[in-house]
């Protein structure tokens, strides 16, 4: 092809960078993660905007400029922490055998608890009647529900459709955050026999696998 | 026994006794609404004054504030608990007692999970609601020790421990209440879901 029969319109430009734009898009961020140090910090109580603003060195203004209220903000930053915890889940569960696959899911899932607990619990204490939030509480135990879904395909493969649905639910219930949390306050159990504990009940649940049978 | 020391019957307080029942009906008035909305942690006193037939005065006449009355209403609802779910089939075999201790669980946490949700969200706020929390998992780990010992015996004390906290994560109250909630069971599916979970969980039981 000639050059000359190239349209100047065609001719891509590099795309143009809005810097203001950019700018706000980093403020929202940097708000963000000021609510979730507060809301971890304070859990269960909900940061303040005046705490979130001074914490994320904005004026108030500028908070209520990008998030209309305090709810809205909540939920950017559920979004925001549900991203973090897809993008650091390692990919060391999905291999070996059994009991390598038990032992990364379930030191996987108890970094998790030991992470987030406390913005878990700020999220149910304080989901109050917002659909969006309760919506994000559902999601992010789905995403968990399928990720055992696949970490134990080899064992859940071996049992029928309705037994497959029982066993994730009651793996759910038994590694749940709550569950992690008892662990460690009520039962005072250190990190490590507090995942012997749960690879224990795991391994019980679990059927054999349907090649080791 | 001499003739100057005759027994007379207790004489009952007449405005006591009404004060006590007045109480009681409060706590219901307030446990109703939890169960109406159990995501609503703490009516209005206008709301239970109104559910209760008595005025908002009363209420406070009664209970200094509204928490006290929240600390009232979980010692209501663990005199309840242990008056409704007496242990059952504690000698049966293996299966009748997985059965009955799972359709207990189930009734209490059916009963339960609102005024639980109410206490679990404002447990921070006083050591009053901890020390009650606290009591009901103890209490739902006896029972699991109790119906389970013939199975637990066979196990080292430390995996007999890790045994026991799992049964009670699988058989806390938000697992029931997501159960019939999120996943849409009825209480006869969550019941069974219990049931084969326990099952699979538990070694083989001692001849």
């Amino acid at each position: 092809m000639e050059l000359s029969n190239v349209s100047d319109t065609s001719i891509k430009k590099p795309n143009r960078i809005d810097g203001r734009r950019l700018r706000s898009e980093r403020t929202k961020q940097l708000i963000i993660e000021a609510y979730l140090a507060l809301a971890d910090a304070f859990s269960p109580r909900v940061p303040t905007a005046a705490e979130i603003a001074e914490k994320a060195g904005y004026s108030v203004r500028s908070v209520f400029e990008r998030f209309p209220d305090i709810r809205a903000l909540q939920i950017a930053a559920v979004d925001y922490a549900m991203a973090q915890v897809t993008a650091l889940a390692p990919s060391g569960e999905f291999e070996g055998d059994r009991q390598a696959r038990l032992n990364a899911q379930v030191r996987a899932r108890a970094q998790v608890c030991e992470r987030w607990l406390p913005l878990w619990r700020s999220l149910i204490i304080n989901q109050g009647d917002s659909a969006e939030l309760k919506d994000r509480i559902r999601v992010a135990r789905e995403r968990y529900m399928a990720r055992l879904e696949v970490v134990y395909q080899p064992e859940l493969a071996a049992v029928s459709e309705l037994e497959r649905r029982q066993l994730l639910i009651a793996l759910e219930a038994m590694t749940d955050l709550e569950s992690w949390a008892r662990m460690r306050q009520f039962f005072e159990l250190p990190f490590d026999d507090a995942c012997i504990a749960w690879i224990q009940a795991i391994d019980r649940l679990l059927p054999q696998s349907s090649t080791s049978a | 026994m001499s003739a100057s020391a005759p027994l007379k019957p207790p004489r009952i307080d007449g405005r006591r006794l009404r004060s006590e029942r007045t109480k009681q009906l409060i706590i219901e008035a307030y446990l109703a609404l939890l169960r109406e909305n159990s995501l609503s942690p703490m009516p209005t006193a206008a709301d239970i004054a109104e559910r209760a037939g008595y005025s908002v005065r009363s209420i406070f006449e009664r209970f200094p504030d509204l928490h006290t009355l929240r600390v009232a209403a979980a010692d209501y609802g663990l005199a309840h608990a242990a008056a409704l779910a007496p242990a059952r089939d504690v000698d049966a075999d293996r299966p009748t007692r997985i059965k009955s201790q799972v359709e207990t669980r189930a009734g209490t946490c059916e009963r339960g999970v609102a005024l639980w949700r109410a206490l679990t969200l404002n447990v921070d706020e006083d050591d009053a609601l901890k020390a009650r929390l606290h009591i009901a998992r103890t209490r739902t780990i006896d029972r699991i020790e109790i119906m389970y010992r013939p199975e637990l015996s066979v196990l080292p004390e430390i995996e007999r421990r890790n045994m026991l906290i799992a049964l009670e994560a699988l058989t806390e109250m938000e697992s029931w209440a997501r159960m019939r909630e999120m996943h849409g069971l009825s209480f006869a599916e969550s019941c069974a879901l219990w049931i084969r979970a326990i099952d699979r969980m538990l070694p083989p039981t001692p001849l």
